[in-house]
């Protein structure tokens, strides 16, 4: 028994040193839910490879499914054990490329090209960063998304959804609540904050413009009216409320809301809760300052478009990854306009191709993907992507250090105390604050 | 008494320290004494021992033991002296001196920056490697000694068979805590020292590593609790209060309660005490995440709680009891109250174990003495309870100060506090995660690490030593 006691300890031991060892092969980490349909698109590119060179892709491949929102904080955390080619969220890129870079810059002129021709603008400048003094484009563009808006058609007609005012018409109507929102923070109330004017997309808001700290303004005019509008939304019995610990899929199902503000990674939940018949997508609605809420240089009747954070996936490649050479040809596959319309039919993504809603078939279907697809694309229009990746301590400065609360407070009117636009004012100062450099004035 | 031993406390501690110093320096002198008279009194094989390990052994023919010995050595001085790149950072002597540098080489975008982190931990590995080594480079000396014990009292050395043998038999506890005191260096001693050490750094976001080089910066980060605006000079006070008032709560309202369940169903008047019993116990089957989310949704502003006050009239609106809650205070209560419902049956169950153990003879002695039911009550039950719970009431205690499942499920730390990651309900641990996990402050991280350390292991040592329970350890048995 002893015997056999010590011989197992030593065994056990022996064995785990063992499977310790081995070569990893190319991996690559894309989003669980495409993961079946990027492994058969690695399966054709090692065919596209044999064609194209006459020999066998010379290296194993593996394709992983990973939690795309924690890609790029998983891979910082051991780079060597990280995935040679991975997909992160574009404003990931500042933590990414600090000091000198855990990413490789794209040389190949081929797929700067690519880049360049298939991509919006917006995206374009979010996918450079500055490493050394020097400008390089680190990601490639594949997936794109913005928010929308779901909303019940059983309470709110086709019509009633262009315009805020329409949807709290019908919530008063049935007695219900507008709007539900996923959450509190500085990405859902994207759409009070970078709403434009809807005749010249002007909005005094700026955010680290051009990766620079000071380019940020919450104090215009047209903020604090804006503001001031969503505070009426907000507090009207029937207007919009606040997350609750229900949860907006309970709200939506319960018939406590009538509409909702989400992507498309709410999309199947939202046809769960409201279901795929009585669903409504559109894009976000306008709304129309009041003389309550007009301000400044705001006035009465100025029409505005509920903004969007417009944002893109992009890939990118371990820097010294044992596979270099490879990965750029790889990712020039994995991004052409036929794959990302390939991945929008099977997996559902909207591409970040810039021509998608024109060129692409499946985008003129009578389907509710086609519609949330086409909703997307629409609100590129009013939407910029998120301006967090070129330093890795806005991202924090703007979501984590507690100004989505304090705009929560004024949309609420907490305690009272933001009923004139000078309280306003105030209390968008210290977010502005917190947004420049994470600490209250 | 008490003003005496106040008085003699502080020599008494001194000459304690004085005392423990002189025993130090004593002992350590007797060991040099003692190694430098086994090198000279011992035999070729024994001197050469202390140079190449094993040399002793193969002197009397233990051939298997030495190449042992001697292949341990072969193998250390390869890696030592080799300095094998493991993810492209040097183990072996190399990794010493980057110890101490935590990296020379800024990289660019085409090439490697320094990774600080691996040099730590690989500075940190190789001492571990270096005290395991000299444990083997001891043991080979003591076994070239032994031999030549063995032949200067007419025995022979043993052979390798009789070691094999031995280990098998009466020296069986050193074969297996071998392994064990191996595992326990490499899996718990060494990263806990690597994370002491990132305390001491300034390895935080802004640091990644592998991208930017970190550096020692001694005990900057302790004090930056005591000054600054930082996060960590802000909201260490309030988080330490919050989580010792919540472990305070969390510990005796779980405790009493329990105690007060256990001594009801107990009570001879209460059928079906098995039944009640199990009742609680399915509690504890299920498990504790679905408990917490099952409340979470229970009190949320649309659940059935808040439609039963608003059907009943009582509220007019939902009430916001967790995360959304208007003040600090109707999360923090609703949590604890949440965690009542959580823990009793715990305590319940052990105290019901307790209660049918109390020895029958105590109660009859305090009813011939002519105690009422409340003296035997107050005076047995109570005493026998506390005696026995003292260490549960300690670890429980611990236990909430670490409790992480409870704040993280049902408000993940919220309402928050403009200007800071800590919210109003986040203990040290919670938040210790929120710096870490999220927002990659290791340095911070490991701060607040040691201190709940610090503080966990403080209330242990106090609060235990001055129990019953250790005071009067064999009272009970």
């Amino acid at each position: 028994m002893k015997k056999l006691l010590v011989f197992l300890t030593f065994a056990i031991i022996a064995i785990t040193a063992i499977g310790c060892g081995g070569k990893a092969p190319l991996t690559i980490w894309v989003g669980s839910e495409s993961e079946a349909f990027y492994q058969q698109k690695m399966e054709e590119y090692k065919a596209f490879y044999q064609n194209q060179n006459g020999v066998e892709f010379p290296h194993d491949i593996r394709v992983v499914g990973v939690d795309t929102g924690t890609a790029a904080s998983t891979f910082l955390d051991d780079t060597e054990a990280g995935a040679d080619i991975f997909t992160a969220a574009h404003d990931n890129l500042g933590k990414l490329i600090t000091g000198s870079s855990a990413v490789a810059p794209i040389q190949s002129q081929a797929l700067l090209n690519q880049i360049q021709n298939d991509n919006p603008d917006s995206f374009l400048n979010v996918i450079k960063g500055t490493v050394g003094g020097v400008q390089y484009t680190f990601g490639v563009p594949y997936v794109a998304q913005a928010l929308v808006l779901y909303y019940n058609k059983d309470f709110v007609s086709e019509t009633q959804a262009q315009s805020w005012e329409g949807i709290l018409e019908a919530a008063v109507a049935a007695n219900k609540q507008a709007l539900s929102l996923a959450g509190t923070d500085g990405f859902n109330n994207s759409f009070i904050l970078l709403a434009t004017e809807k005749e010249t997309g002007y909005t005094s808001l700026r955010l680290y413009e051009n990766g620079v700290q000071d380019n940020t303004f919450g104090t215009g005019d047209d903020t604090i009216a804006k503001l001031k509008w969503a505070q009426r939304f907000f507090n009207h019995p029937n207007g919009a409320k606040r997350p609750s610990d229900s949860g907006w899929e309970v709200e939506l199902s319960d018939k406590i809301s009538i509409a909702f503000i989400g992507g498309a990674w709410h999309f199947n939940a939202a046809k769960a809760a409201v279901g795929e018949d009585k669903l409504g997508i559109t894009i976000l609605p306008t709304f129309t300052l009041t003389s309550e809420d007009a301000y400044g240089d705001a006035e009465a009747g100025t029409l505005f478009q509920s903004g969007t954070f417009a944002d893109a996936k992009l890939f990118f490649m371990k820097k010294d990854s044992n596979y270099q050479e490879y990965l750029e040809d790889i990712l020039l596959f994995l991004t052409t306009k036929d794959v990302q319309e390939e991945s929008f039919e099977v997996a559902a993504n909207l591409p970040a191709y810039k021509n998608a809603a024109e060129e692409f078939e499946a985008f003129q279907a009578d389907t509710l993907d086609a519609k949330l697809a086409t909703a997307q694309v629409r609100m590129f229009e009013y939407g910029i992507p998120q301006p967090f990746g070129f330093v890795s301590r806005y991202n924090t400065y703007y979501y984590s250090k507690g100004a989505p609360d304090l705009i929560l407070d004024i949309l609420e009117n907490k305690d009272g105390e933001f009923t004139t636009h000078q309280q306003i004012l105030a209390q968008m100062q210290i977010v502005e604050s917190l947004w420049k450099t994470g600490l209250r004035p | 008494m008490d003003l005496e031993n106040k008085i003699n406390k502080k020599p008494r501690v001194t000459s304690r320290f004085l005392s423990f110093n002189k025993n130090l320096f004593l002992n350590t002198k007797d060991k040099f004494i003692s190694f430098v008279n086994r090198f000279k009194n011992g035999s070729i094989g024994t001197k050469l021992s202390h140079f190449i390990m094993g040399a002793g052994n193969f002197y009397h023919k233990q051939y298997i033991k030495g190449s042992i010995f001697f292949i341990i050595q072969a193998a250390f001085l390869t890696l030592f002296i080799s300095s094998p790149e493991v993810n492209r950072t040097p183990l072996g002597f190399k990794s010493i001196g980057n110890f101490f540098t935590l990296g020379t080489v800024e990289g660019d975008v085409f090439s490697r920056t320094d990774n600080s982190m691996l040099m730590l931990l690989f500075g940190v590995v190789t001492f571990g490697i270096i005290a395991m080594f000299l444990a083997a480079y001891f043991a080979s000396i003591r076994s070239a000694v032994k031999a030549d014990q063995d032949l200067a009292s007419g025995k022979k050395p043993t052979s390798f068979k009789q070691d094999i043998a031995s280990l098998l038999d009466e020296r069986f506890h050193v074969a297996m805590l071998t392994p064990a005191i191996i595992g326990i260096t490499v899996f718990t001693i060494l990263p806990t020292i690597f994370m002491i050490l990132i305390a001491f750094t300034n390895f935080n976001h802004e640091r990644p590593a592998g991208q930017v080089l970190f550096d020692w910066v001694g005990f900057q980060n302790f004090l930056d609790i005591f000054s600054g605006t930082g996060e960590i000079a802000v909201r260490f006070g309030p988080v330490l209060t919050w989580t010792l008032i919540w472990a305070f709560f969390a510990t005796s309202t779980n405790y009493i309660g329990g105690i007060l369940l256990a001594l009801l169903i107990n009570k001879k008047e209460v059928k079906f005490k098995k039944l009640w019993r199990t009742i609680f116990i399915l509690t504890i089957a299920l498990p504790q995440f679905i408990s917490l989310l099952a409340m979470r949704n229970l009190l949320s502003e649309y659940g059935p709680i808040n439609a039963i006050l608003q059907n009943l009239g009582i509220t007019e609106a939902p009430i916001r009891f967790l995360a959304n809650a208007n003040s600090a205070w109707t999360a923090r209560i609703t949590i604890i109250v949440i965690n009542i419902w959580i823990g009793i049956p715990y305590t319940m169950l052990m105290t019901s174990g307790i209660l049918m153990n109390v020895p029958a003879e105590l109660y009859e002695a305090a009813q011939i003495d002519g105690a009422t039911k409340r003296q035997a009550f107050f005076n047995i039950t109570i005493p026998y309870i506390l005696f026995v719970t003292t260490p549960y009431l300690i670890t429980s205690f611990i236990g909430n100060i670490t409790s992480f499942n409870v704040i993280y499920l049902l408000t993940g730390g919220a309402p928050t506090v403009s200007g800071y990651i800590a919210g109003e309900t986040d203990l040290l641990v919670t938040w210790l995660y929120k710096l870490t996990i999220d927002q990659s402050d290791y340095n911070i991280g490991s701060v607040i690490a040691i201190m709940t350390f610090i503080i966990t292991a403080s209330a242990t040592l106090l609060s235990y030593r001055r129990s019953k329970s250790y005071k009067e350890e064999d009272a009970f048995q």
